[in-house]
């Protein structure tokens, strides 16, 4: 489970996210739901520890990680894979290289371990046969299986993706949802995803917190979200459109 | 009116002088740890290799060029100098003061900061824009032992053999011009600077390799490390990696001589 608890975030003067709540129960699907810009990818990092809030607590399974050092956090980040916005794959690297780097990197495994664990990412991903292409080679969606895949390798409790549907074709787009809730039917994977498309939230989304102007206005379960009264709530729903 | 502005000013400026304190606090922890990172150079043995090729061997083009255009123009120029005084026979010792200690360290500074600096800054900067160090953290890797730790030491390691390549082909080319252009013999050449040569000539020469590489290495890659806003923003770092690193070549470059020569006379 993670949970923030009353954080405040500021970058210099200006406060991104004020006394922001939220908790995320494991082996459910939450979205965080937000207009662009609204520090989404930086609710990620705090729930990895790679930011510390100005106030307030992140709690890892019940462990509050603030205070932590940075080397103190290395196991518990393992507990959650992460997907980048971006993907931030390692470009010098082949998609094999990519997912056997942090592998090799914290565990003491044997070579033969280390493949068995890739070439078994790497069939999940339906990537067979690009083990050995450098990321850039790829098209979008299967970057983001690579992406996806990498986050896997160390059996993580939860994954967490950043905006996963951002910048692909809808087909593709479909692939990566289908795949996040197959993995919690099959692993008991649960996933938090901040994204500012609704489709994607209704499709498969348990529970949803919607963030606006540095607060959570909503947060409960999917279906709930149409009984809200907020005004920007009501306007994403019309017209689907997540501006500001 | 006139004293809002002024007080504006004012805070302003504290404001900045506040980041820049703040700036150069980071950066001392940022150094701190990529010293304190150096034990794991076994673990990331490859990554020194790939580093020492590219700011060694790769750049052994471009010091040969600062350091013969060095050579060459300070035996020309000292050459016609002392010729006016008939004091010719001492052109190797003029020559090899500026080659060996002076010009030709800092010129091979600059370069290597252009060159080694700027791949740096651009290339970790794009890797943090995109990420990728992020990454590095959120699956347990220490970036700085992975990505900053193998530039440092490689160019600890490299730019001393690079500071001898300099010395060398500085003097030879020397040499050269002296030979040919002034008509001064070889051996009187030599001679004048072999017997003068004195144990504070390298220790300025070969002392200025280390302080270059940590300054070049670190300064470059905590801006790459700090860059933000896009691919304009690996531009601005980069930029001001090399404006920096640059800078604080030029004056470790003249304290390095002074203190050197202040204590060995
Ligand atoms: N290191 C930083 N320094 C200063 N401001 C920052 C920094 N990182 C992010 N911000 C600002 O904080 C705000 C939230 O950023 P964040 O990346 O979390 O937004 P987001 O919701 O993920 O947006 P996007 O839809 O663009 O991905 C933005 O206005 C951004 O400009
Ligand atoms: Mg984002």
């Amino acid at each position: 489970m993670i949970e923030l608890r009353n954080v405040t975030l500021k970058y210099g003067e200006k406060v991104i996210l004020d006394k922001v709540s939220l908790a995320v129960q494991d082996n459910t699907i939450k979205a965080i739901l937000g207009p662009s810009g609204v520090g989404k990818s930086t609710i990620i990092k705090l729930m990895l520890g790679l930011i510390k809030p100005n106030s307030g607590q992140v709690f890892v399974d019940g462990v509050d990680i603030t205070p932590m050092k940075e080397a103190n956090l290395y196991p518990i980040r393992r507990k959650m894979g992460i997907v980048f916005q971006g993907n931030a794959l390692f470009d010098s690297m082949t998609i094999a290289q990519n997912m056997s780097f942090f592998l090799r990197e914290n565990l003491r495994l044997p070579d033969e371990e280390i493949r068995r664990r890739v070439m078994e990412q790497i069939r999940f991903a339906g990537l067979e046969g690009y083990e050995d292409q450098l990321p850039e080679s790829l098209s979008g969606g299967m970057k983001k299986r690579v992406a996806i895949g990498r986050a896997l390798i160390f059996n993580p409790k939860m994954i967490l993706f950043d905006e996963p549907t951002a910048g692909l074709d809808p087909v593709s787009s479909r692939k990566i949802l289908n795949l996040i809730t197959s993995l919690k039917k099959s692993n008991d994977l649960g996933a938090v995803f901040v994204t500012h498309i609704i489709d994607d939230v209704f499709a498969i989304a348990d529970e949803v917190a919607v963030l606006y102007q540095s607060k959570i206005i909503f947060d409960g379960p999917t279906e709930k979200l149409h009984e809200s009264e907020h005004p920007f709530i009501r306007s994403i729903l019309s017209d689907k459109i997540l501006e500001l | 009116m006139a004293s809002t502005f002024i007080g504006n000013y004012v805070d302003s400026k504290m404001l900045r002088l506040k980041e820049l304190l703040l700036t150069m606090q980071e950066f001392f922890y940022f150094a701190l740890r990529a010293f304190s990172t150096l034990p794991k150079a076994k673990r990331y043995w490859r990554d020194v290799l790939d580093q020492a090729l590219i700011c060694g061997v790769e750049s052994i083009p471009i010091v040969l060029v600062s350091s013969i255009s060095i050579g060459a123009l300070m035996s020309m120029e000292v050459g016609n100098l002392l010729e006016e005084f008939g004091a010719k026979t001492m052109l190797g010792r003029s020559t090899s003061n500026a080659v060996l200690r002076e010009l030709g360290p800092l010129l091979m500074g600059l370069m290597l900061s252009a060159r080694y600096g700027s791949r740096n800054g651009a290339e970790l900067g794009a890797m943090q824009i995109s990420e990728q160090i992020d990454a590095l953290r959120a699956f347990g890797t220490d970036p700085i032992a992975k990505l900053v730790m193998p530039r440092l030491l490689a160019a600890l390691i490299m730019f001393v053999p690079l500071i001898a390549l300099s010395d060398f082909a500085g003097l030879q080319t020397g040499a050269l011009v002296a030979e040919y252009y002034h008509k001064i013999d070889p051996g009187i050449f030599w001679n004048s600077i072999y017997p003068r040569l004195a144990p504070k000539d390298f220790v300025v020469s070969f002392l200025k390799a280390p302080v270059f590489a940590i300054i070049i290495t670190l300064v470059s890659s905590f801006n790459g490390f700090s860059a933000r806003g896009g691919t304009a923003g690996v531009g601005r770092s980069t930029i001001k990696g090399i404006v920096a690193s640059s800078g604080l070549v030029l004056v470790a470059n003249f304290y390095v001589s002074k203190i050197v020569l202040d204590i060995m006379h």
